[in-house]
């Protein structure tokens, strides 16, 4: 089976000058190294909104950035990607019938009942300002759990989330194994680097 | 796949029906009112000609129609400048969407709120004036809509060259420019009225009677060459980024 993200020879130099790194169907892998190492820019370039000078980013089989390259992947940004006017809940509906490709009411119910779990409910129809950093974390991982991506790119996704949290968001990330791929961007000592299969160190 | 194409259209009509970009259209209703009663006593005075009453009910529409065209310009310059400048937005072009659809959905968006308010504006406007029946109102409104859709493509086009205040006073600057051109005691050579867009012209022309087609299709041209200039430079930005 080909696999689910294939990086092969990337170069953004000065930050990232190789890598080269493919991620299986039920596996995990983290990129990990201190901050300005490039991560951030890797899930840019794998999002196909940046430009990288050298090497090939695939995923499901197609060239990173094409519109089919975002039809099944889930990416979580560092800056968690909110918009400060609207409420989470009318966002995170939104952008979960998108990627479902299904009515935003019939992912309501499955938005509610993961809030419900998480104690996150009535962070739903708060505004970003209203919430604290470990929330609005926690609550940038549900499009994983409500539409189950084939693959998930995260962007140091444990960082700001309180210590009770931090299993909840292991519980989600861990869940889309088993029917995709995780690539986790995080620093060495990040819980998500720990539940890994494969570690790759920029330093 | 659903919704693709209708992502950012929705956020952005989301984003605009909220209090804060929909208050500056309250606006326009005061400032139309002081603008009729400014010309009644201008009228009465004797420092502004005696108009008839077609003519009084054109220069209404057309009032309604420049004051709504700079709210809408000027909005538009401070909205498309924010939301295409924002990481929330770059970050969303990751979702399976369209690329092109982050530039024309916000951009239809904006047009669809600012064409609602230029209905209830105009609509309001016609329904206060007597005996309209004398007038071809359709082709009237038609034109007097025209300005308010250069102003939101023009906005669009420099919310992607600047920032929305920059961008806010090139608009208001040119949209003052075009409509003091088009004065009847302006003076400028012929070809300068298909370079400045011929917003005052269209205006006086519409006085004498409803008419001025070439103005509508140069202030259409005009409309669509920064159109297709912003996506240009849209596509440029979502590029280099």
């Amino acid at each position: 089976m080909p696999p689910y993200i294939s990086i092969g020879g990337y170069s953004d130099p000065p930050r990232m000058p190789y890598l080269s790194v493919e991620v299986g169907k039920g596996e995990m892998v983290a990129i990990t190294g201190p901050p300005g190492s490039g991560k951030s820019n890797l899930i840019k370039s794998m999002a196909g909104i940046r430009g990288f000078a050298k090497g090939s980013i695939k995923i499901l089989g197609s060239r990173a950035g094409t519109l089919r390259s975002r039809q099944n992947t889930v990416f979580v940004f560092q800056n968690w990607n909110f918009m400060p006017d609207l409420t989470i809940r009318a966002q995170l509906e939104r952008k979960a019938a998108l990627l479902r490709g299904v009515p935003v009411r019939d992912v309501r119910l499955d938005l509610d009942r993961w809030g419900d779990d998480h104690g996150l409910l009535k962070g739903l129809d708060s505004y970003p300002r209203q919430l604290n950093r470990s929330q609005l974390q926690m609550l940038s991982l549900a499009p994983l759990a409500l539409c189950r991506p084939a693959v998930a790119v995260l962007d140091e996704p444990m960082t700001n989330l309180s210590s009770l949290m931090v299993s909840s968001a292991l519980e989600v990330i861990l869940s889309i194994l088993e029917h995709g791929a995780v690539l986790v961007l995080c620093h060495g000592r990040s819980p998500a680097a720990g539940r890994a299969d494969r570690l790759v160190n920029l330093a | 796949m659903k919704g693709s194409n209708t992502y950012f259209y929705r956020e952005s009509s989301s984003l605009l029906l909220r209090t804060r970009w929909v208050g500056p259209y309250l606006l326009v209703p005061p400032m139309l009112a002081f603008m009729v009663y400014a010309e009644a006593f201008l009228a009465a005075h004797g420092v502004a000609g005696i108009a008839t009453l077609g003519q009084r009910t054109v220069l209404a529409v057309w009032n309604g129609s420049f004051l709504l065209s700079l709210v809408a310009g000027i909005k538009s310059c401070i909205y498309f400048s924010r939301t295409w400048g924002s990481d929330w937005f770059h970050n969303s072009l990751a979702l399976p969407v369209s690329r092109s659809s982050g530039y024309w959905g916000p951009f239809l968006a904006v047009l669809t709120v600012a064409s609602c308010v230029f209905l209830l504006t105009i609509g309001a406007v016609v329904a206060a004036l007597p005996d309209t029946s004398r007038f071809p109102m359709i082709q009237l409104v038609a034109e007097s809509y025209v300005p308010v859709m250069w102003a939101v493509s023009m906005g669009a086009f420099l919310g992607m060259l600047t920032t929305g205040t920059a961008g806010a006073v090139l608009l208001s600057a040119l949209l003052l420019l075009g409509f003091i051109a088009g004065l009847p005691v302006v003076s400028i050579p012929e070809w300068l009225h298909y370079i400045i867009p011929p917003l005052g012209r269209l205006m006086t022309l519409g006085m004498r009677y409803p008419q001025g087609l070439q103005q509508v299709i140069v202030l259409l041209a005009h409309s669509a060459v920064f159109l297709m200039a912003g996506r240009l430079l849209y596509g440029i930005a979502v590029r280099r980024r």
